[in-house]
């Protein structure tokens, strides 16, 4: 069997067995899908819960965002490191080293606590 | 029986029940924790989790209303047990099993979905204006003729009871929105005033509880999907306009003070603002903890074994809450585990050495310590400022001082176990129990939950674990108030 | 890689994955109230003939959306890891696949909390998304510390590289982080603040019947191929002495799923608001410093 025709097979049995508890629950729950309000401990809402939530921790956001870039090239250096030798370990954490600067630098300036 | 009954019979087998709890019903709570653990049920923490709503006691009308609104939002199948302040433990195991039998009542159900579908769904519409209370009773009743008719003759009495504690609970109505922004419902009189300056103080800030219709203005009318406004925005504490949302903590919510209610004013998950208030039960006992010492001070003659074993069990309950707040569902089982063979009489060389095992495995866990460390700290100073007294006045500090106290007070407890003198003085778990001290933590709840983030408010809330049945039961006895 | 794909590991994997599932929660049942092997299966029943329910003004794809991606990318995940040393689909950066289906769990997550319209779960949504920045990094540095090993992102070359020598001895704190991770990115036991009982059950608070039946068993399943990835990573994949490499496979899997599982009884629940700090200034520089020793030992 072609990989690509097991993982499409397997998708398959998944979407069916999704469907069937679907199915299973529209044939044996009693009728309908009652309507309620957002839990809220026994109160109704005087809002829509959607809404512009304030993350406070934002600042980590970026840090993740530079760092996580730079893990688009680490899985590739990690596969060549023994055939091209030192230079790549030496380059590689001379850049990680760059970043864990700036890590520490958020870290001064209070980007990881918020509390 | 057909084939979807008897799957119905082995689904729920072991229940999925969320418990309210009315003032003045703690003992019915314990009851019914220990027989739900004997069936190898749960207490869910949601409504769309539960096939079992258990109502523990006679609530009064504002928690009447909420009952209803869970019970409304609950999936079917479902059932409804009540159970009142003085039920034994065989009413317990009986009313459990009635309501497995509901469940699997497969007409019952479907003709209670058919009611409710031909009845339509909830919308903001209906109670609009700040009449939702009314509104919910109304469909709520409705819904419990639909169920119950359909079902055994149980049901059907439990409807006519809960009229009849609806009109009840008018006696002693106490609607939160009559009641316009202050805090402190249930604080005594002195308390109020320490309120009214803790209302100065942060009266900077918008968005406070109940002032919603001042600032709803025309941004409700301009956009209002399905007939509910959309979050508005107000001022934070650094000048950022951030969206705002009105969470309420409590009355019905698990491992919370029973009839405690926190509105809550949100930005993100940060407590912008909170505001206290108290709903009652129809019924107001006094408090189960503090029953020994209330009754020894009525002239009873009372061992001090029989109170250091209240003493115990009640510390020991607070630390199950806090350990379930922290999410140590399995420590928190313990501790309840514990409390219950305390309270049913187990001898002190049984459980004094799990009780220790407790201890060490909680109070020695560097991960709740880092939890709980600075959260809800309380100082001298504002402990004085809102004359807190009892043990987490003893016990200065975060939450993990507040838990560690208790731990030590239960370990001194079990050791008077065997002590048979006449007990002296009103020295309860939560301090003398003349002076009601849970009305001084509610008034420094405001203070204390300032700023707090959601996850800290709750731990807060379970390191102090405020005993609102003391509350409850002084309003019941000065006229007026 | 486009090796056939013998039938028998097109089978067993569903089989095994269920069956590995279901067991973690048998499990957890067993170490909390009790209710013996069939109280997963109860609980599954009792949610199929439970009603689906509306909060007012869903959005109703989104959640489903959510919901169903949770056992979607378990599946997905599950196919590139080896059993022995056969697996469904033999991709060259089957390590590079996991870690990209491991991630649809923050999108699952937020979408749930989303799409329901309600406080609780969107609070327990946003929770996750900080407890994702808290862990992915180290994550990552845990996988590719492996991959470095062994000079491949192929789980089965990984796993042949620690014929002489598992992973987990010269890279404890690889495994270590490994471990840590799996709890955070199936939001289990101390790390599972996005769906915790002080949110009323947070990102699934308003979820019941068959969705909340799907979203639990994702997660399970999600749990299970975390324990199952951490075998050829770091434990030597089906390597052992007698028994056939399969069976090996399975022996080390079933052994990190019920520790993974117990780990929930001895912890309280971690926040992120005092966690991030030591994810950041900790963990990082650690699993960093695992990376270039196990890189110096690689050049040489």
């Amino acid at each position: 069997m072609q990989p690509y025709v097991a993982v499409l097979a397997l998708l398959g049995l998944l979407a069916a067995v999704v469907a069937a508890v679907y199915a299973l629950s529209f044939a044996y729950t009693p009728p309908g899908a009652p309507s309620a309000g957002p839990f809220l401990s026994g109160t109704r809402p005087r809002e829509h819960a959607l809404s512009r939530h304030h993350v406070r921790w934002y600042a980590v956001t970026m840090v993740f965002l530079a760092f996580d870039m730079e893990m688009v090239f680490m899985y590739p250096w990690a596969v060549v490191v023994a055939s091209v030798g030192t230079k790549a370990v030496v380059e590689m954490f001379a850049f990680l080293a760059l970043l864990i600067v700036g890590v520490v630098y958020a870290w001064r300036e209070g980007a990881f606590r918020w509390a | 029986m057909g084939l979807t009954a008897r799957l119905l019979r082995f689904a729920h087998a072991h229940p999925r029940a969320f418990v309210i709890t009315a003032p003045g019903a703690t003992r019915t709570r314990l009851l019914v924790e220990a027989e739900l653990r004997r069936r190898n049920g749960r207490m869910v923490t949601s409504p769309a989790a539960a096939a079992m709503l258990i109502v523990c006691g006679r609530p009064g009308s504002d928690l009447t209303a909420a009952v209803d609104t869970i019970w409304e939002d609950m999936p079917g199948p479902r059932s409804l047990v009540r159970l009142d302040g003085s039920a034994s433990a065989e009413r317990v195991v009986a009313e459990l099993d009635r309501a497995a039998g509901r469940l699997a009542d497969t007409a019952a159900q479907r003709a209670d979905a058919e009611a409710r579908r031909e009845r339509g769904p909830w919308s903001p519409d209906s109670d609009a204006d700040g009449m939702n209370e009314h509104g919910d009773q109304a469909s709520g009743h409705q819904h419990d003729h639909a169920a119950s008719s359909e079902s055994d003759d149980g049901g059907g009495h439990e409807a006519i009871r809960h009229e009849d504690e609806d009109h009840d609970g008018d006696d002693n109505e106490h609607a939160p929105a009559a009641d316009s922004g202050h805090a402190g419902h249930g604080a005594g009189s002195s308390d109020e005033d320490e309120q009214h300056r803790e209302h100065m103080e942060h009266g900077g800030h918008a968005g406070h509880g109940n002032h919603g219709s001042g600032h709803g203005g025309h941004q409700h009318h301009m956009g209002a999907p399905m007939g509910l406004a959309m979050a508005e925005r107000a001022a934070d504490r650094d000048g950022l306009k951030l969206d705002v949302l009105h969470v309420p903590l409590g009355p019905a919510l698990p491992d919370w003070p029973a009839g405690l209610v926190l509105r809550l004013t949100l930005q993100g998950d940060v407590v912008q603002a909170a505001e206290v208030a108290v709903m009652e039960g129809a019924a107001d006992g006094s408090s189960f903890w503090d029953e020994p010492w209330l009754r020894s001070a009525a002239g009873e003659q009372l061992t001090t074994a029989d109170a250091e074993r209240r003493r115990a069990a009640s510390h020991l309950d607070s630390v199950g809450r806090l350990l379930a707040v922290a999410g140590w569902e399995s420590a928190a089982d313990q501790a309840r585990e514990l409390r219950d063979e305390i309270i049913a009489g187990a001898p002190e060389s049984d459980v004094a050495p799990r009780v220790a095992k407790l201890a060490r495995r909680t109070g020695r866990s560097r991960t709740l310590r880092w939890m709980l460390s600075d959260v809800g700290v309380i100082d001298r100073d504002m402990a004085g400022r809102h004359g807190l007294i009892g043990p987490s006045a003893r016990h200065l500090g975060d939450a993990f001082a507040r838990l560690a106290g208790w731990l030590d007070e239960i370990g001194q407890a079990l050791g008077r176990l065997d002590d048979s003198a006449p007990l002296l003085g009103s020295d309860g778990p939560r301090g003398p129990v003349e002076r009601r001290t849970s009305a001084a933590v509610l008034a420094m709840l405001p203070e204390l939950l300032d700023g707090a983030e959601l996850a800290a408010a709750r731990l807060t809330v379970a390191s102090l674990d405020p005993d609102i049945d003391q509350v409850t039961a002084a309003k019941a006895e000065v006229p007026g108030e | 890689m486009s090796e056939p794909t013998p039938v028998w590991a097109v089978v067993a994997l569903p089989l095994v994955l269920a069956a590995l599932a279901y067991s973690a929660a048998a499990l957890d049942t067993a170490f909390r109230a009790g209710g013996g092997p069939a109280a997963p299966l109860r609980e599954g029943v009792r949610l199929i003939v439970q009603q689906r329910r509306r909060t007012l003004a869903p959005d109703v794809l989104l959640m489903r959306i959510g919901v169903i991606s949770l056992p979607t990318a378990a599946l997905l995940a599950a196919t590139v890891i080896p059993l022995g040393d056969t697996s469904v689909w033999d991709l060259p950066v089957s390590v590079v696949w996991f870690n990209a289906m491991e991630v649809v769990a923050w999108g699952s997550l937020w979408l749930t909390g989303w799409g329901v319209n309600s406080a609780f779960p969107l609070i327990g949504g946003y929770r996750f998304l900080a407890q994702g920045l808290a862990y992915e990094l180290p994550h990552m540095f845990a996988l590719i510390t492996a991959g470095l090993g062994a000079g491949s992102l192929d789980f089965g070359d990984v796993a042949a590289a620690q014929d002489d020598l598992w992973f987990v001895v010269w890279m404890p704190v690889a495994f270590a982080v490994y471990l840590l991770s799996a709890l955070a990115m199936t939001f289990w036991g101390p790390l599972d603040h996005p769906v915790a009982d002080d949110l009323a059950g947070g990102v699934a608070a308003e979820l019941s019947g068959p969705d909340r039946l799907l979203f639990f068993a994702g997660r399970f399943a999600l749990l299970t191929v975390a324990a199952a990835a951490a075998v050829p990573l770091f434990l030597g994949g089906g390597a052992g002495p007698w028994l056939p490499d399969w069976a090996w496979s399975l022996i080390k899997t079933c052994a990190v799923l019920a520790f993974l599982v117990w780990v929930r009884q001895r912890f309280p629940v971690i926040r992120m608001d005092r966690f991030m700090t030591a994810a950041w200034m900790v963990l990082i520089p650690a699993t960093l410093l695992q990376t270039l020793v196990v890189g110096i030992v690689v050049v040489n």
